[in-house]
């Protein structure tokens, strides 16, 4: 078993999860980061996703599982835009190219995100896994995700024998998370455009996790959506997280989300913004009926708990 | 008390409540206590939207929220409008069903009488889903008005989901042609798309009920269309109507025509199975019978409704 990015807060939690499963005979973590707390099976690998040296450390750890959870989803105060598309897109080519000279591997789960849908007016109000050419791509981070899903596309075509599970997140909340959606209703205002409210889904982290291990003892081929049950308008999200909705006009938004950013307000990505806007639901029949995996919390619950 | 006395007293409390240091909400469910009880009511349920407590369904649908803009709608339909209703017991009471009907109006004001007439005359009423244009929801406030009265976006994976979901639908397959057609041409209606509703339909195996509403094609007559206007506002059209632009936002507030709106004989799909739904015949076929029944009862009701405005 071998696990990406397993010094981020899923990570360490699948990880120690995975130890207490008698039928995992070994871990292997690679991350630059420790593991967020002890862990006492898991061999931890200071390396770097986006490393060459990855080319020899896989093959060399001979895994059946890799679950690649090295997907950045926002860039945080210590990353710059460019250094999150360098971990996103030139990670997963590295480790794609490692795993090629790795028979060993049966199976890779990747923890992607439903961001590759977009946020759109026009939306269906539950995206199907195969809906994803239904809109242009606008977003950097869109334009990542799908170049990551298709090299992980182009590797399950050339390896029928692997099991590849593309798991496409809503965002994540939690007590323990430090997520763009978590920063966003931290702040004592939350900026939002005036007259939209659309339904944003989440899933919560305790799902999050969850989903992630039933994915690696059950994995599907295929892409496959991953969220809490139903959705929450934003304006309700706010009110229940307890804070103070700053609604400001659409062509204004930009400019003073990026001076909110001075006055200490955290920074919106250009995906975030949009979601803001227009929303997102995802449909989770798939992981329900295939992977057999049915979130604990509704995206109502997840938010009513974070906020209590 | 009259109306006069209850605000009074309102007021008074609410002063009092503020001057003792409580918040406002509080100070306004404080005062709310005094008025009678359906205002005090509404008031409570006001004060406990805004804490978020409100349920809103996976669709976005928010009943309560329809109840409380349900007044403005119940204006609308009996005074403004004065709508009259034939053949509401013909909606079918439980399980999926797709009304059909033809669409004016800029607005989507006639799905919410549709709606009206259901929560009024049918005995057994349920607050239907409709589908809207989409440009619609890239408008701010009525995308997020639109979403709570049970409005999405004009997708047919939208409209496939709520019937399998056993919901009501209403659609207007006319689409953006049916809303941007001039005044001169009103209640002739146009091309039914490629007949998607049908194929949705014979899928799902869902009755189509046809739907014939007349009087909303009067409440925005369109004299001219400014294409370049519409292209810089990204809508489809740019209507010039005897009160828009020129009144601004009150150019919005559609004229006071008479309507009818009419329920017509449902039509089974059901027995087709749903692989009917890709045999173009027949779902060219099906397509056409609906609008020429929705053609005949808009003229029919036409006829009987006599003058438009009085």
């Amino acid at each position: 078993m071998l696990i990406t990015g397993v010094g981020s807060h899923v990570g360490t939690l699948l990880a120690a999860r995975l130890e207490e499963d008698r039928e995992v005979e070994h871990i292997v973590g690679i991350d630059t980061r420790l593991p967020a707390r002890t862990l006492s099976r898991t061999e931890w690998i200071d390396a770097d996703v986006r490393d060459p040296e990855l080319a020899e450390l896989v093959p060399r750890a001979e895994p059946d599982t890799v679950v690649h959870n090295q997907i950045v989803r926002q860039p945080g105060p210590s990353m710059s835009a460019r250094a999150m598309h360098d971990i996103n897109v030139i990670g997963s080519l590295q480790l794609l190219a490692a795993c090629e000279r790795a028979p060993s591997i049966q199976t890779i789960v990747v923890r992607g995100s439903a961001g590759i849908y977009g946020s759109e007016p026009h939306a269906p109000q539950f995206f199907g896994e195969e809906m994803t050419r239904l809109f242009p791509l606008r977003t950097r981070f869109q334009r990542d995700v799908a170049e990551i899903e298709t090299y992980f596309e182009t590797y399950a075509r050339r390896h029928p024998g692997v099991c590849c599970t593309m798991l496409r997140y809503q965002p994540a909340i939690g007590p323990s998370l430090d997520t763009q959606v978590t920063r966003y209703l931290s702040q004592p205002v939350c900026p939002t455009f005036l007259g939209f409210d659309p339904r944003i889904q989440l899933v919560h982290e305790d799902d999050a996790l969850e989903a992630l291990v039933a994915a690696v003892r059950n994995p599907v081929p295929g892409p496959v959506n991953v969220a809490g049950e139903g959705t929450i308008g934003l304006a309700r999200m706010i009110r229940l997280a307890g804070r103070a909705a700053l609604p400001l006009v659409s062509p204004l938004f930009g400019p003073l989300s990026t001076a909110g950013r001075r006055l200490g307000l955290t920074r919106l990505s250009d995906d975030f913004s949009r979601l803001l806007r227009y929303g997102r639901g995802v449909d989770t029949g798939r992981l329900a009926q295939e992977v057999g995996f049915h979130a604990r919390h509704s995206t109502v619950a997840a938010v009513q708990a974070w906020a209590a | 008390m009259n109306g006069g006395d209850h605000a009074i007293a309102f007021m008074r409390r609410l002063r009092e409540g503020l001057e003792s240091d409580l918040d406002l909400p509080d100070a306004v469910l404080r005062g709310a206590a005094t008025l009678p009880r359906d205002a005090r009511e509404t008031a409570e349920r006001l004060i406990g939207r805004l804490a978020g407590e409100y349920e809103e369904d996976e669709w976005g649908f928010d009943e309560e929220f329809a109840d409380l803009v349900e007044p403005l709608f119940a204006f609308l339909y009996d005074t403004w409008w004065r709508v009259g209703v034939e053949g509401a017991e013909l909606v079918p009471a439980h399980g999926r069903a797709l009304l059909t009907a033809n669409h004016a109006g800029i607005l989507p004001w006639d799905a919410t009488m549709i709606g009206m007439a259901l929560l009024r005359e049918h005995p057994l009423p349920r607050h239907p889903r409709f589908l809207v244009l989409n440009w619609a929801f890239d408008l701010p406030w009525i995308s997020t008005a639109i979403r709570r009265l049970g409005g999405v976006a004009a997708s047919p994976y939208n409209a496939m989901r709520l019937l399998e979901e056993d919901k009501l639908v209403a659609v207007f397959p006319e689409g953006v042609k049916g809303t941007a057609k001039p005044y001169a041409e009103r209640y002739r209606l146009q091309r039914f798309g490629r007949g998607g509703f049908v194929e949705i339909a014979l899928r799902t195996g869902a009755p189509i009920v046809p739907v014939a509403v007349v009087g909303s094609e009067e409440i925005y007559p369109k004299l001219a269309d400014v294409p370049p206007l519409a292209r810089m506002i990204g809508a489809p059209f740019f209507p010039v109507t005897p009160t828009f632009p020129w009144l601004g936002p009150l150019g919005a507030v559609p004229l006071p025509s008479r309507w009818r709106i009419e329920f017509l004989e449902p039509i089974e799909t059901a027995s087709h199975g749903p692989d009917a739904a890709a045999d173009r015949a027949l779902v060219l076929e099906l397509s056409e019978r609906v609008r020429a029944a929705v053609q005949e009862a808009l003229l029919r009701n036409l006829v009987r409704r006599g003058s438009a405005f009085v």
